[in-house]
C-alpha cells in the first residue's frame, strides 16, 4: 500500500553560485584537500592496513582454515560422528571411520582413519563447527593460504590436527557459550575521541 | 477491500461460481484456482476493475508436482498498491499440453518471469513476444527444475552457439547508412559489474534497439536449495544480494519461520534489523559509488569505501566474515553480538554521515553530475509499475510503496522514519533516493540501538534451532536432539507461503513450497532486480550509448540475485 | 615480448655475448637469455596489470582489495585493465557458470603472453558449494591457474598474498606460462641437437 509518511527529494533548481562552476570547484577541492592533508600528516589514522607488516585485526569469529582439536594424550577428539560432513552445505569433509573399540585403554568407540577437508570447496559457512557434538573441530583465523595446486588442498588429519597448546592456535569460529567472546576491531586506529563520541 | 469476501465478490460479478474460478480455502494468500481459459480475462478484470485494482504483478513461478495428473502449476502473485491486498493464482497444466496463455499483454511484468518458468520447466505460454530460454545457455537440454531432472547434469556451451537476438541477424534496413551498426555491451565489460549482456543497435550514437541476455551467473539456487536442508539454505541465500548479504537471511528466516509458527526472541528482532539496515546502507554505498564511478567520478567511491570497511568489521565480528555472513538461523541468529557492538554501531552512525556530506558535496549539486543523469533513463510512475518494479527505483518515479510502511515486519512500524520519494524517474532521482534512504537507515539503526534489551538470541525450542553447546556436551536429551536437527533437518509444516520484505532493491519475495519433509520442496525467489532489469532495454531506446553506463548502475543490477 | 626465446637477437648477445655464448656446447645463447628472461621477470612481476573478470560476490572483495583500506598499488598491480589485450594477469573473481566459460577462454587467449591467471574464490578453483547443473567446476576445466585463493569470498588479505605468492612463482619460473616455455624450448634444444 501506498505510504503517506514520505519525504521528498526532488532534484532542485541549480542555483546561480552553482552555475558559475568556479565556487562549487574551490568547494570540492576543498574536501579531497582536507582528505589529503589528513591522510599526508595524520599517517596513524590513514586507513591504508600496511599487509603483511601490519595485520587487520580481526574478531575471534572469524571463519578460516579448519583446525581439529585433540585430547590431551595428543589423540584427536573427533569420534568419526559424521555430524559435520552432513552438516557440510558444501560436502568438502570426508571422513572414514577406524574401529578402536577393542583397545581397553580408549573409552571411545571410534576414531577417524581419515578425516580429509577440501579448502577449494569449503565455504567457510561454519556449519561443521556448530554440528560437532565433542568441540573437536574448530576454526581458525587463518585465510592467507593461496594454492598453487588442487591437490594441495585437500588437507588431511597430518595437517588440521592442533599443533601446540590451544593459547598458541589463533583461534578464530568455535563453539561459545556464556559471554560473547570477540571484540570489535576497526581496521585503523581511530581516535579514542572519536570511537566514544566524546566530541560529539 | 481487505477481506477475503469482498474480493471473491468482486470477481464473481465477472466470473460466477463454475467459470473457472475456483477459490481454494486457506492459505497464507487469498488463492484461486483458475482455469487457463479464462486467464487472460480474469487478469484483464484483476486489473482494471478499481474494486480489485491489481496493478502489480509480482511474480510469475512454476512447481513441478510429478505425482499429480496435472503436472505443473504456474503460480502468479499479485498486489495492489491502493488497497494493500495480495491475491495468488494457480494455473495447473498437464505434461503433454503444457501451454498457459501469456498475461504479457495485461501486465509487461510478466515478461522475463514467463521467460523463466518456460526455462526452468518447459510451460509454454502462448502468445509471449519472445519466449526462449532466459537463464540457462542455448545448448542446454531438457528443464532444469523438473523433479527428475539430475542437480548435477551439466552441458557444455561452445563459443559458436551462443545466443544472438534474431533482429541482430538481420540485414540493416538501409546499406548506403553506414553508421546503423549492432554493438555488444558485455558480459565482459567494465560497466556491467559482473554478468550482463545488452545487444543494441545504433543509429550514429543513438540506441534505436535494445536486448538483453541474463543467465551469466545463474548458479541453481533454486535447484540446489531443494537439495539441501532448511538452515543449510542459509548460506546460498546469503550469496543472492551479496552486497547485502543479511537481507537475504532475514527474508528467508522470517518465511521459513511463519510456516513453523516460531517468532525469533525479541533482541534476536532488533538484531536483525539493525544488521539489516546496516545492509541497506553499505548495499547503497557500493551502488551510489559504483554509478558515480561508471560516469567517472572516483573520489567519492574511495570515501565511501571507507565507511563501507569499517561496516565489514562490525559485521565480521558478530558472525565470523565480511560480506556472506550465515547469521542468521532460522528461529533467532546464531550467535550473540561482542559486547561492544552498540558502541561500535553508535561510532559508525556518527563516522558515516561525515563521509556521505564529503560525498554530496562532490557530487549532488555538481553541474557536470547533473547534465550527465538528468533525464536520462527515466520512466513514468505507470510504467514503472507495470514493470513489476519496486524499491529505491520505483520510488524515484513518486510511488511511495515501501513493504516496512506497507506490510511492517520486524516491528518497523513502530520506528520513526520517512520513505523517501522523487518525481522525476530518471538516474538523479534514484541517486537522490537512495542517498536520503540511507540516512533514514541511520536514523532508524539509533532508534533501534535503544530497544537492544539482553535476553536470548534464538528460539529455545529445538525442533527449530540446535540445543546450547553446553548443553549437547552433557546431556543425552540434548544431543540426541541436536543429532536429529542436523541428520534430518528441522520438518517444516506441509504448506506453501509467500514472504516478502523490503530489501535493497525493493521487494525481496520466497514463495516457498514445503512438503512436511526436511528440505524445501520448493523455493521462487522473487528478486527485485529481475523485475526493474527487464525493462532496461525499453528505457535504453532513444538513449546514447554512453548513457547505457548510468542507466545500468543506477538500476542497481545485482546479478547474484538477477540470475541466482 | 615473443616466446620464441631462443632467437633474440639483442645488441649484447651478438658483441659481448660471443663468450657466453660460446659456453654452451651446443652454441646456442642460452646462458644470456636466462638472464634476460630473470630481468623480466623481475620487472613483469612488479608490476602486473590485472584484469579484474568478476562475476559475482568475489568482485566485491575484489573491490576491497583495490580501495584504500588495502590498496592494491603497494605491489605494484594497481593498473586495473578491462581490456585483455592491455593485461597479463586475469583474475577470475566469482563463479563461472557454462553460459560464461566460452567468454572466460575468449579473453584468456586474447591477452597477450606472459600471462597468469589467479583463481579468487572457491567457486572459481572447484565450484564451491554449487555442485549444479549451469556451474563449471574449476574454471581449470578451461584455462590454466597459476594461483588459487580459497575463501568464500577470500578476505583481501588472501587475494593479496595470492598476488605475492604469484610474483614469488614468477621469480622462481614456476608459472604455467613459463613453464610451457621451459617445455617448448627444451623440446626445441632436443630437435635440434
Amino acid at each position: 500500500m501506498i505510504t503517506r509518511d514520505v519525504v521528498v527529494c526532488d532534484a532542485k533548481p541549480l542555483r546561480l553560485v552553482q552555475r558559475l562552476y568556479l565556487v562549487e570547484i574551490v568547494k570540492g577541492l576543498a574536501v579531497t584537500l582536507r582528505h589529503f592533508l589528513g591522510n599526508l600528516f595524520a599517517r596513524k589514522y590513514t586507513v591504508t592496513v600496511e599487509w603483511p607488516e601490519v595485520k587487520r585485526e580481526y574478531s575471534e569469529r572469524l571463519r578460516g582454515r579448519h583446525i581439529l582439536l585433540t585430547r590431551e594424550d595428543g589423540s584427536p577428539r573427533c569420534v568419526a560422528c559424521y555430524m559435520c560432513e552432513e552438516a557440510c552445505p558444501a560436502e568438502c569433509i570426508h571422513i572414514e571411520a577406524e574401529d578402536v573399540s577393542t583397545s581397553p585403554t580408549i573409552e571411545f568407540e571410534k576414531r577417524p582413519k581419515v578425516f580429509t577437508i577440501d579448502l577449494l570447496r569449503c565455504v567457510y559457512c561454519g556449519f561443521c563447527v556448530d554440528a560437532c557434538p565433542k568441540e573437536a573441530i574448530v576454526m581458525s583465523r587463518v585465510l592467507e593460504m593461496a594454492f598453487a595446486s588442487r591437490e594441495e588442498a585437500v588437507v588431511g588429519l597430518d595437517q588440521l590436527l592442533q599443533k601446540g597448546p590451544t593459547e598458541t592456535l589463533n583461534l578464530g569460529y568455535r563453539p561459545y557459550y556464556g559471554a560473547p567472546r570477540s571484540r570489535i576491531e576497526l581496521p585503523i586506529p581511530v581516535k579514542a575521541s572519536a570511537r566514544t563520541g566524546a566530541e560529539g | 477491500m481487505a477481506n477475503r469476501e469482498a474480493r471473491l465478490a468482486a470477481i464473481r460479478t465477472a466470473f460466477p461460481e463454475g467459470g473457472g474460478v475456483v477459490e481454494l480455502p486457506g492459505g497464507d494468500l487469498q488463492t484461486f484456482r483458475v482455469d487457463r481459459r479464462v486467464l487472460p480475462d480474469l487478469a484483464r478484470h484483476l486489473k482494471d476493475d478499481p474494486a480489485l485494482d491489481f496493478k502489480l504483478l509480482l511474480d510469475v513461478c512454476g512447481v513441478d508436482y510429478p505425482a499429480r495428473e496435472e503436472r505443473f502449476e504456474v503460480v502468479y502473485h499479485l498486489t495492489s498498491l491502493t488497497h494493500g491486498h495480495r491475491v495468488r493464482l494457480k494455473v495447473a497444466v498437464r505434461e503433454g499440453d503444457a501451454v498457459v496463455p501469456s498475461v504479457y499483454g495485461v501486465w509487461k511484468a510478466a515478461d522475463w518471469f514467463e521467460r523463466e518458468a518456460f526455462d526452468m520447466f518447459g510451460v509454454r505460454f502462448e502468445g509471449h513476444p519472445n519466449l526462449k530460454r532466459i537463464l540457462c545457455h542455448p545448448a542446454f537440454q531438457g528443464h532444469a527444475l523438473r523433479k527428475d531432472y539430475d542437480p548435477g547434469q551439466r552441458w557444455l556451451l561452445r563459443e559458436g552457439e551462443q545466443d544472438e537476438p534474431a533482429w541482430a541477424k538481420e540485414a540493416q534496413e538501409n546499406e548506403d547508412h553506414f553508421e546503423t551498426q549492432v554493438l555488444n555491451i558485455g558480459p565482459s565489460h567494465p560497466a556491467t559489474h559482473g554478468t550482463l549482456r545488452t545487444v543494441v543497435r545504433l543509429d550514429g550514437e543513438l540506441i534505436t534497439k535494445a536486448e538483453t541476455e541474463i543467465g551469466y551467473l545463474h548458479r541453481c539456487f533454486e535447484k540446489m536449495s531443494e537439495t539441501h536442508t532448511w538452515n543449510q539454505v542459509i548460506p546460498y541465500t546469503d550469496r543472492l544480494n551479496y552486497c547485502s548479504a543479511m537481507m537475504n537471511g532475514v527474508g528467508y528466516a522470517l518465511a521459513v519461520e511463519s510456516m513453523l509458527g516460531v517468532e525469533a526472541p525479541p533482541r534476536a528482532q532488533v538484531i536483525r534489523l539493525i544488521l539489516s539496515e546496516l545492509s541497506r546502507i553499505m548495499d547503497h554505498i557500493v551502488d551510489v559509488g559504483a554509478n558515480l564511478n561508471d560516469v567517472g567520478a572516483m573520489t567519492p567511491f574511495l570515501y565511501m569505501y571507507q565507511a563501507r570497511e569499517e561496516l565489514y568489521s562490525v559485521l565480521e565480528a558478530c558472525c565470523g566474515s565480511r560480506l556472506t555472513m550465515s547469521y542468521v538461523r532460522i528461529g533467532g541468529l546464531s550467535a550473540d553480538t561482542p559486547p561492544d557492538f552498540e558502541d561500535s554501531v553508535r561510532y559508525l552512525l556518527r563516522r558515516i554521515p561525515k563521509l556521505v556530506d564529503d560525498m554530496e558535496t562532490l557530487i549532488t549539486e555538481n553541474r557536470i553530475f547533473r547534465g550527465r543523469t538528468e533525464g536520462v533513463g527515466a520512466i513514468s510512475a505507470e510504467d514503472a509499475v507495470d514493470w513489476g518494479w519496486t524499491g529505491p527505483c520505483l520510488r524515484a518515479t513518486g510511488v511511495a510503496y515501501d513493504v516496512r510502511k506497507a506490510y511492517p515486519y520486524l516491528a518497523y512500524d513502530t520506528y520513526d522514519f520517512k520513505v523517501p520519494i522523487a518525481h522525476a524517474g530518471d538516474t538523479y532521482a534514484r541517486y537522490l533516493v537512495r542517498v536520503e534512504e540511507l540516512r533514514q537507515s541511520l536514523r532508524i539503526v539509533e532508534q533501534a540501538l535503544e530497544r537492544l534489551e539482553p535476553g536470548p538470541v534464538i528460539v529455545d525450542n529445538h525442533n527449530v534451532a540446535l540445543p546450547p553447546k553446553e548443553e549437547v556436551y552433557t546431556e543425552m536429551e540434548s544431543l540426541i536432539w541436536h543429532f536429529k536437527l542436523i541428520m534430518e533437518g528441522m520438518k517444516v509444516p506441509a504448506g506453501e507461503k509467500y514472504g516478502y520484505t523490503e530489501a535493497a532493491n525493493g521487494e525481496l519475495g520466497y514463495y516457498i513450497v514445503s512438503d512436511g519433509g526436511g528440505k524445501p520442496y520448493r523455493i521462487k525467489v522473487r528478486p527485485p532486480c529481475f523485475a526493474i532489469f527487464q525493462a532496461f532495454p525499453h528505457i535504453l531506446e532513444g538513449h546514447m550509448v554512453a548513457d547505457t553506463v548510468a542507466i545500468m548502475s543506477s538500476l542497481n543490477i545485482i546479478a547474484g540475485e538477477l540470475d541466482r | 615480448m615473443s616466446n620464441s626465446g631462443g632467437k633474440l637477437s639483442l645488441p649484447a648477445a651478438r658483441s659481448g655475448g660471443q663468450a657466453a655464448a660460446a659456453r654452451q656446447p651446443d652454441g646456442s645463447q642460452v646462458f644470456l637469455t636466462t638472464k634476460l628472461e630473470k630481468l623480466l621477470d623481475a620487472a613483469r612481476k612488479n608490476s602486473l596489470w590485472p584484469f579484474p573478470f568478476g562475476t559475482a560476490c568475489c568482485a566485491i572483495e575484489f573491490m576491497s582489495f583495490m580501495m584504500s583500506h588495502y590498496d592494491i598499488s603497494r605491489f605494484g598491480a594497481e593498473v586495473v585493465r578491462f581490456s585483455p589485450r592491455q593485461s597479463d594477469l586475469l583474475i577470475v573473481a566469482g563463479t563461472v557458470t557454462d553460459k560464461m566459460a566460452p567468454v572466460m577462454v575468449r579473453i584468456y587467449e586474447q591477452m597477450a603472453e606472459p600471462k597468469y591467471v589467479i583463481s579468487m574464490g572457491v567457486c572459481a578453483c572447484t565450484g564451491g558449494f554449487y555442485r549444479a547443473y549451469h556451474v563449471v567446476q574449476g574454471i581449470d576445466e578451461f584455462v590454466p591457474v597459476d594461483v588459487y585463493v580459497p575463501g568464500c569470498p577470500p578476505t583481501p588479505e588472501a587475494l593479496l598474498q595470492g598476488v605475492v605468492k604469484l610474483q614469488e612463482m614468477i621469480s622462481k619460473g614456476e608459472t604455467h606460462y613459463q613453464r610451457t616455455l621451459a617445455e617448448r624450448r627444451a623440446a626445441r634444444a632436443q630437435a635440434g641437437a
